[in-house]
């Protein structure tokens, strides 16, 4: 009877009394550490070093493409915090919570730490002079073709080299392939425009119509966007700036705007053409596109209710200039080439080309300029994997495994492939897939530099310098083992070069005269180069076209609802997670999501009213289930969405790459299909349709905000009012 | 019962546990006691360094060195800093007298290497930590020694005795103070004065000392407490 007694609440009890009677005997007052600690001193000591007094180097950021310029704090030889670098145009001394997380990619306890040979299942250490020959070795004999190189965005002097070393063999296959990328976009920029990445000014413009652009959280460049959203709060001629945002699924930027029109997925081309059917100052193409997209028919067929429409004509009418964005939410369908088109033209129609759009500056050294891609690359990829033609195949910087459809069955593909090699910092899903992984420094290891693809201001070229001493031996640089891997096939050309770091000092003192170091000697341009991390490249930029053409310009009536699979699927990028490469740093998990308020998992949000039609509250496991795949998560009502569409935020679900992302959450790459935008063929991710059942299981939901959720328990602390009822007037 | 029963079992472990706390020797300590004798791998002579002048036996007395000549970062940082390999070097290779000795020859194997001790060149020497404070408590040297160096005008090797006792007699240097809370607490409440004859000028920093105003004595001199928030030290 005693032993069955003793229930959890005594056990607890003692607990705490144990607890407590450790703390007690732990507690004397002497010195923690004294005679035990070691304490080691300098033995040549350099003048700016002082114990406990910090040193900042400037760097660059390499958590995302926006290419911040980061400022570290290194104390007795450890970085220890990261901040914005302010000289830089493109932060302004200002940092983002991934930027942040930065440090944690560096002190990873689950970086690779040696060269790892494939023996059955696992991974065997061995040595850089064995992997360098195994790599020659099983590049002997292989032609150009039979080669594959896949990477993430690129730019600057790897770039340089990894475009020589291809070149070396006559390979054409350097597959760009970023998996969150706004590439649909690139490409109706390039139409609308002539440049694939124009300048955006939010701070010049009186309103701000975006069309899923999450500009504050994920989108391009959001340290500089938010930048430039503060400005343009504050209003150009005292007049607040004006934000509407147009999407089926609230993002961050979402809720920041003044107005939140909720759209059916995939009609906000149908949106942008009714407005210039609306606005009646179009002529010929555009016109001509935008006939027939009266009032009623785009009310109906957008769910945006005529009187919303109305007041946004008024309101683009009276504010000029504007800014009209197309973001991601409106680039994901087989259509998106023609939604990005249909918003581009609007913004030609307003007249803000030119305006608020503006041509960037671009680097005198195109082989230097970033080397960008998208999810079309995949399906090349997918081709070539299939049909055998690749023999030796590389990954760098992208993890195609995790976040390729599943339905396109990569990681079965691979096995197709003689001998894969993946540079890797962590263990992930591709690096599990390859024979020989090579560890790499990380970004505060390693040395580099970059261009960044969305050039906020001048032309410039950010400087990556490490902060500290490698924590491991035996990680080696991206740009280190690539010189080496070049030496393999053209040692006179690089013999001069002892490692990566003389490469770069020459390649950018060669440069000198262009990079703004005229007359100045070698020592000083150099010096001057690292403490400012920031080179400024007297760069040009290519004039806008100011014509607005809409040929070819046609929207898809909006699709008709699927009675077997009746939601939409939205794939969520959050400012955190995006593609999920950094779920392995737990800041980032820990840190909850800004709408949600959810931590360390995924979610699925469902609209009130379609939840209550299908019997789920929150925290019932549900199982998203589309052709190609299914998912479970835990529910979450969330009132931004629209009701006939689910989101799950990516970038969780990992299998590997470490102890804080392994198992946690779902991952929504899995089941998405494979279908694709018609024009650019990159991958329609919110074209997918689902279905949601309840598993019968129910968890409680770990986030922050309380159990009364979006209520506000009743106190009406923040009045919610319909958007009907905001009087922009009075801000205008 | 059986509740009574686990009740008296828990409040037995308690009474143990907290009986092993008071019999533990760290609760006896008085503010002089002694720390535990730490072995260094050099035999570090503090009193032949910093220790008094003896005019009939020199070769027994010191050189009354400042210790911040060695312990440089004491006045610009938290820290004090172990001196570098190279400032040892930089006296020892120019004094001839003593470098066959043991202790000096051990010196430069760390500096020059050794290959039967396989020490590389320049190796720092792994002086075992004598002061340590837990992880919690921050202590700051600069702000000690800026107030009672340079703004009393105190002899250096006073202010530094206040917590680190008499090193300049000592060899290796031993703990002689608990370093507790209540040791830092017992200095901060007593008034000190704010400003010295020769003393650099305070300034507005009185203010700062105790987050109070400075008081008058009756003698017409100025006296601050030092700080007494938590978050002075537990940051």
């Amino acid at each position: 009877m005693m032993g069955s007694s003793f229930d959890r609440r005594d056990f607890l009890k003692v607990l705490g009394w144990g607890g407590a009677a450790v703390a007690l005997s732990g507690c004397g007052n002497t010195s923690v550490e004294d005679g035990k600690e070691t304490v080691v001193s300098y033995s040549e000591p350099t003048d700016y070093m002082i114990p406990s007094i910090g040193v900042y180097y400037n760097s660059t950021c390499a958590q995302c493409d926006a290419g911040c310029n980061i400022n570290g704090r290194v104390r007795e030889g450890r970085v220890l915090k990261l901040e914005g670098n302010p000289d830089s145009a493109i932060n302004r001394g200002k940092l983002c919570g991934l930027g942040q997380a930065g440090v944690q990619h560096h002190y990873n306890p689950d970086r690779i730490r040696e060269p790892l040979l494939r023996s059955g299942d696992k991974g065997e250490a061995i040595t850089w002079e064995k992997a360098y020959a195994l790599i020659a070795e099983k590049l002997q004999g292989v032609d150009g073709e039979e080669i594959a190189f896949v990477t993430g965005g690129m730019s600057g002097h790897s770039k340089v080299l990894l475009e020589n070393y291809l070149l070396s063999f006559g390979c054409k296959n350097h597959f760009v392939y970023e998996a969150v990328a706004p590439a649909v976009v690139r490409a109706a920029n390039e139409k609308s425009y002539g440049v694939t990445m124009p300048r955006l000014s939010i701070n010049k413009a009186k309103l701000v119509l975006s069309f899923g652009a999450d500009f504050l959280g994920s989108w391009i460049s959001p340290v500089h966007f938010s930048q430039q959203y503060g400005q343009f709060r504050k209003g150009v001629d005292g007049q607040r700036g004006i934000l509407v945002q147009v999407e089926s699924k609230m993002t961050l930027t979402g809720a920041n705007a003044d107005r939140w029109l909720v759209v059916r997925p995939g009609t906000e081309g149908v949106l942008a053409l009714g407005l210039i059917n609306a606005l009646g100052t179009a002529s010929g193409d555009a016109a001509a596109a935008a006939q027939g997209y009266d009032k009623e028919r785009v009310s109906k067929d957008t769910g945006v209710s005529v009187e919303q429409i109305d007041k946004l004509v008024e309101l683009l009418k009276s504010h000029t200039p504007s800014l009209v964005l197309a973001g991601s939410a409106a680039e994901g369908y087989v259509h998106g080439s023609q939604n990005a088109a249909a918003i581009n033209l609007l913004n030609h129609v307003l007249g803000n080309v030119g305006k608020t759009i503006e041509p960037a500056a671009s680097v005198p050294f195109p082989q230097m300029s970033p080397a960008v891609g998208g999810t079309a690359a995949l399906t090349k990829l997918g081709e070539g994997l299939s049909a055998g033609k690749f023999k030796v195949l590389f990954n760098y910087a992208a993890n195609p495994v995790f976040t390729a459809p599943a339905s396109m069955k990569l990681k079965d593909e691979l096995t197709k492939v003689g001998f894969k090699i993946a540079f890797a910092h962590y263990l992930d899903e591709t690096a599990l897939q390859a024979d020989l992984v090579l560890p790499l420094d990380s970004a505060l290891e390693d040395w580099g530099t970059s261009v960044p693809e969305y050039m906020a201001g001048d032309a410039q070229i950010s400087v990556q310098q490490p902060l500290m001493e490698k924590l491991y031996a035996n990680t080696r640089g991206f740009g280190d083992i690539l010189l080496v891997l070049l030496k393999q096939r053209q040692s006179d050309n690089y013999k001069d070069y002892a490692d990566y770091y003389a490469y770069l000092r020459g390649a950018m003192l060669q440069n000198k005269n262009a990079l703004g170091g005229e007359g100045a000697d070698d020592d000083t341009f150099w010096n001057h180069s690292l403490s400012s991390g920031i080179l400024k490249a007297a760069g040009s930029s290519a004039a806008l076209s100011g014509s607005a053409s809409a040929a070819g310009l046609t929207l898809p009536a909006p699709a008709a609802a699927d009675a077997q699979y009746p939601l939409h699927f939205i794939p969520g990028v959050s400012a955190s997670h995006r593609d999920g490469r950094h779920a392995n740093q737990p800041w980032l998990q820990e840190s909850p999501d800004p709408l949600t308020t959810i931590v360390w998992d995924s979610w699925v949000e469902i609209h009130p009213k379609k939840a209550a039609e299908l019997g789920i509250v929150e925290g019932d496991i549900v199982e998203v289930t589309s052709k190609s795949g299914s998912i479970k998560a835990q529910a979450y009502l969330f009132p931004g969405i629209h009701p006939d569409a689910v989101s799950v935020p990516l970038g969780q679900g990992h299998e590997a790459m470490g102890r804080y992302a392994k198992g946690i959450g779902a991952n929504p790459f899995a089941i998405l299909d494979a279908v694709f935008d018609k024009e650019t063929g990159e991958l329609a991710m919110h074209e997918t349709r689902v279905k949601i059942s309840k598993t019968g299981q129910r968890v409680v939901v770990v986030k922050d905000e309380g159990p009364a959720g979006g209520s506000q328990a009743g106190k009406k602390i923040a009045a919610r009012l319909d958007a009907n009822h905001v009087d922009l007037s009075k801000e205008a | 019962m059986h509740r009574f029963l686990r009740l008296s079992v828990l409040l037995m472990g308690l009474f143990v546990a907290s009986s092993y706390a008071a019999d533990a020797p760290s609760a006896r300590m008085t503010e002089d006691s002694l720390g535990p004798e730490v072995a260094q791998p050099i035999e570090f002579p503090h009193f032949r360094h910093a220790g008094d002048v003896n005019k009939e036996h020199p070769e027994k007395g010191g050189m009354q060195i400042d210790c911040m000549y060695c312990h440089t970062f004491a006045r610009r940082s938290a820290v004090a800093g172990i001196p570098p390999l190279q400032k040892c070097i930089g006296c020892h290779q120019s004094i001839e007298s003593v470098k066959e000795t043991p202790r000096i020859k051990q010196l430069f194997e760390y500096w020059e290497g050794s290959k039967e001790k396989n020490i590389a060149a320049k190796t720092p020497i792994p002086w075992k930590k004598v002061h340590d404070l837990p992880d919690f408590v921050r202590f700051n040297h600069e702000r000690h020694i800026q107030r009672f160096v340079f703004q009393q005008n105190r002899p250096v090797q006073e202010a530094c005795g206040y917590c680190h006792g008499d090193v300049k007699t000592m060899t290796v240097a031993r703990r002689s103070k608990t370093l507790s809370m209540g040791f830092c607490a017992g200095c901060h409440e007593k008034d000190h004065l704010v400003s010295a004859e020769g003393g650099k000028d305070a300034g507005n920093q009185a203010y700062w000392y105790g987050f109070t105003k400075p008081v008058v004595k009756t003698s017409g001199a100025l006296t601050a407490k030092g700080p007494n928030d938590c978050w002075q030290c537990h940051k």
